[in-house]
């Protein structure tokens, strides 16, 4: 018999202690495995950039609102800044799920596994650098003001906030997994909410910032308590979320709805291509998280784009006005498309050892998303229409550049991919799965350009958008040229990728 | 078709998994492909297919290397494991985007399954279900399916006999054999049941440790000998 690892010690702690040694395991060597030295250098100097204008701004947050009371401001703006610190947490931030599946069939308490995993999510990176900001900015700023009591207080109410904001998606990433339609109710609601305070310029949300941080920072413990009830609620929510799902079955034993199987024909001369097509557009109605990626990509280009748009007056220039036009239509493009091929891995044989030559599938991947442009462009256009008369020549001509040009960007990156996802089971919107460090690099080359030329081209715009939409019907029109391109590498990269898709490392 | 491998060296790290200095599968034979556990069969399928690059040597199709020429998939019919399937399409989708792989129309397509009704009755079975819902031995059917309703020259099978239930084993058996009567169809099927593969094939290559240890055409003792081959190799690995 094997002697026990720790003996001596109680069953409980035993077990936390093998879960805490496991992951660091893991960890290890996912460092180890996943990224290249130039990607880890790359990274290493974006983090130490970011970790040095987070801690300028809390020690310099004067200089920043010369005249004005540093305190009221952030005071005033905690809650938004952590409703945004929450969306990016939501885009970036694993959730524990999956890595309890591979512990379900051992002799372990559940309760203890989610126990440990919850605890362990929290040495998570968004739970660490808003301190970079929130620390320097009170050990220089609000600790001058109100009592001792006063500032333990306001610095403990932020560490709630993180607190809660982590718990919060975790318990929102549950529900969307469970409960989509439920997930997108609640989401439209807070959307409109938002743009209700803000359009109606009632300003609901500022005023409850700085009324709850100003009364927790003279010393009242009643806005505290709310805090910590809140953060309560979510811990013991999201906790009760992730042990539910843990009980449910793995996708491939629960039949799948009917709902999702309705099929639809392609017409027969459309071949082995309209085969490709249909088969591309099946993959994103009946597996849950592309199915995700085209619903955020509609409520950006309708619900989200109406606050946006709304806001013009506020963000008027000629770089956010590209940015808007860059997503409004292209905003699946460049979400779902990066991931291309990737979403194959399953059944990327399938492909590669029948006669499948590799310009059809990059054919039909690039109607796909070049359908999906156009798709969204007819969505959105009523709302520039309606919103912003002035920016519909804009929205024309991202039109044709993201059908012509970010489509073979975001095909460049994704001809490349080579890591697995687990499309059946891999749960709801940005799990993480399938990405690595080039996917949030390439974004600069894919996504900047045309906010950077738009920006040169202020004082001539209507000039800027005919040379971007020249560009994209250029791209438009060599469409079998760079197919043929991008059909090679995928043939000189076939094993490498094949490989990759296999494992099941990571 | 006329199959070749030559001088085929693959390792995994330091370990050779396949060491195969010449083997050749004539145009109409019907080889099994027989080995214990990590022997290197699905290796050596793998390698055959391009699924993997070895590190030496080449494989010929009717004398055309498969990584430079791509015209044997158009011939070929194969399926190794689950990733041969996309498995969130029904089976009346899966086979349409397979036979338009070869050309064929939805009512061609309905011609060539009907003599596997019986192995696999798509008139009985639920065309609403999805691939991945299906049992593990339904699944595979449909693979198995798959790459024999094209009519391919040369079929590549591996371990098509595991997870089928008795009845449908006796009736894929049925179908290769009938399958390989006709003239000018290869076939290559690995599998550990030793009276399946010496009951359809003709010739029998049995790999060990990435070697090939025989190479021999089956006769009524064959059976026999490959059992107390096995046997003993039970033997020798467990001391």
């Amino acid at each position: 018999m094997t002697p026990s690892p720790v003996p001596g010690l109680p069953g409980a702690i035993r077990t936390y202690f093998l879960l805490a040694r496991n992951q660091f395991r893991v960890s290890m060597r996912q460092m180890q495995s996943q990224q290249g030295w130039f990607m880890r250098i790359v990274l290493a100097v974006m983090m130490a950039y970011s970790a040095f204008i987070l801690l300028t701004l809390g020690f310099f947050s004067a200089q920043l609102w010369p005249g004005a009371e540093p305190v009221l401001i952030v005071n005033r703006s905690l809650l938004a800044a952590f409703i945004s610190l929450f969306f990016i947490r939501f885009l970036f931030q694993r959730t524990p799920r999956m890595k309890i599946v591979p512990y379900l069939h051992l002799p372990v308490s559940r309760p203890r596994l989610v126990a440990f995993f919850q605890a362990a999510s929290l040495l998570s990176i968004h739970n660490f650098y808003p301190l970079l900001f929130f620390l320097p900015f009170w050990m220089r700023y609000v600790v001058q003001e109100g009592s001792p009591a006063g500032h333990l207080m306001w610095i403990g109410a932020v560490l709630l906030l993180i607190l809660a904001s982590h718990f919060a998606n975790l318990l929102l990433r549950g529900i969307l997994r469970q409960r989509a339609g439920l997930f997108y109710i609640w989401m439209s609601l807070f959307i409109t909410t938002a743009f209700v305070d803000e359009a109606a310029g009632l300003g609901m949300q500022q005023r409850l910032s700085e009324f709850l941080f100003s009364r927790i920072l003279s010393g009242d413990f009643l806005g505290l308590f709310l805090l910590l009830c809140f953060t309560l609620f979510v811990v013991i929510a999201s906790t009760i979320s992730l042990s539910r799902s843990i009980r449910e079955p793995e996708g491939s034993a629960e039949a799948t709805a009917a709902s999702r199987v309705r099929s639809f024909d392609v017409p027969a001369e459309w071949g082995l291509l309209g085969q490709l097509v249909r088969i591309e557009l099946l993959l994103m109605w009946r597996n849950r998280r592309p199915r995700h990626y085209l619903f955020i990509s509609l409520l950006f280009s309708t619900l989200y784009l109406v606050f946006m748009l709304s806001a013009g007056g506020t963000f008027g220039g000629s770089a956010f006005a590209a940015f808007l036009g860059l997503f409004a239509s292209g905003g699946f493009a460049l979400n779902y498309g990066q991931l291309m091929f990737g979403w194959d891995s399953t059944h990327y044989t399938a492909f590669v050892s029948r006669n499948v030559p590799f310009h059809r599938l990059v054919q039909a991947k690039a109607i796909v998303l070049q359908a999906s442009c156009l798709f969204l462009f007819v969505a959105s256009l009523p709302l520039f229409v309606w919103l912003r008369p002035d920016l519909v020549p804009l929205h024309f001509a991202f039109l044709f550049y993201n059908a012509g040009i970010t489509v073979i960007l975001i095909l460049e990156l994704a001809t490349r991919n080579r890591q697995r996802v687990d499309i059946g089971r891999s749960g709801g919107f940005f799990n993480y799965e399938g990405f690595s460090a080039r996917h949030w690099l390439w974004f600069i080359p894919t996504a900047l350009p045309p906010v950077l030329f738009m920006q040169v081209m202020h004082e001539t715009p209507r000039l800027g958008l005919t040379i971007l939409a020249t560009s994209g019907l250029i791209g438009l029109m060599t469409t079998r040229w760079w197919t043929r391109y991008f059909a090679a590498g995928l043939t000189a990269r076939k094993h490498i990728m094949l490989e990759g898709f296999d494992s099941r490392a990571g | 078709m006329r199959v070749e491998l030559n001088k085929i060296v693959k390792k995994f790290g330091a370990k050779k998994a396949l060491d195969i200095p010449a083997w050749l599968l004539e145009d109409g034979e019907v080889v099994g492909l027989l080995g214990s556990n990590g022997a290197g069969k699905t290796t050596f399928l793998r390698i055959m297919l391009d699924l993997l690059r070895p590190d030496q040597g080449e494989v010929r199709m009717d004398g055309r290397d498969v990584q430079r020429d791509a015209g044997w998939r158009a011939r070929t019919g194969s399926f190794l494991d689950r990733s041969f399937l996309i498995d969130y399409l029904t089976i009346p989708e899966y086979l349409e985007f397979v036979g338009s792989t070869f050309n064929l129309d939805k009512d061609e397509i309905g011609r060539r399954l009907e003599p596997f009704e019986d192995f696999l009755p798509l008139s009985r079975i639920d065309r609403n279900r999805l691939i991945r819902d299906l049992s593990t031995g339904n699944a595979k059917k449909v693979g198995i399916l798959a790459a024999l309703f094209v009519h391919p020259e040369f079929v590549v099978l591996d371990e098509p006999f595991a997870n089928l239930d008795p009845p449908s084993q006796i009736r894929l058996k049925d179908i290769l054999r009938t399958m390989a009567a006709d003239p000018g169809r290869s076939m290559l099927i690995s599998s550990h049941d030793l009276g399946h593969v010496t009951d359809v094939c003709g010739r029998i290559t049995l790999l060990q440790s990435g070697l090939i240890q025989r190479d021999v055409e089956t006769n009524e003792r064959t059976l026999e000998e490959l059992n107390t081959w096995f046997a003993s190799e039970g033997v020798s690995s467990a001391t």
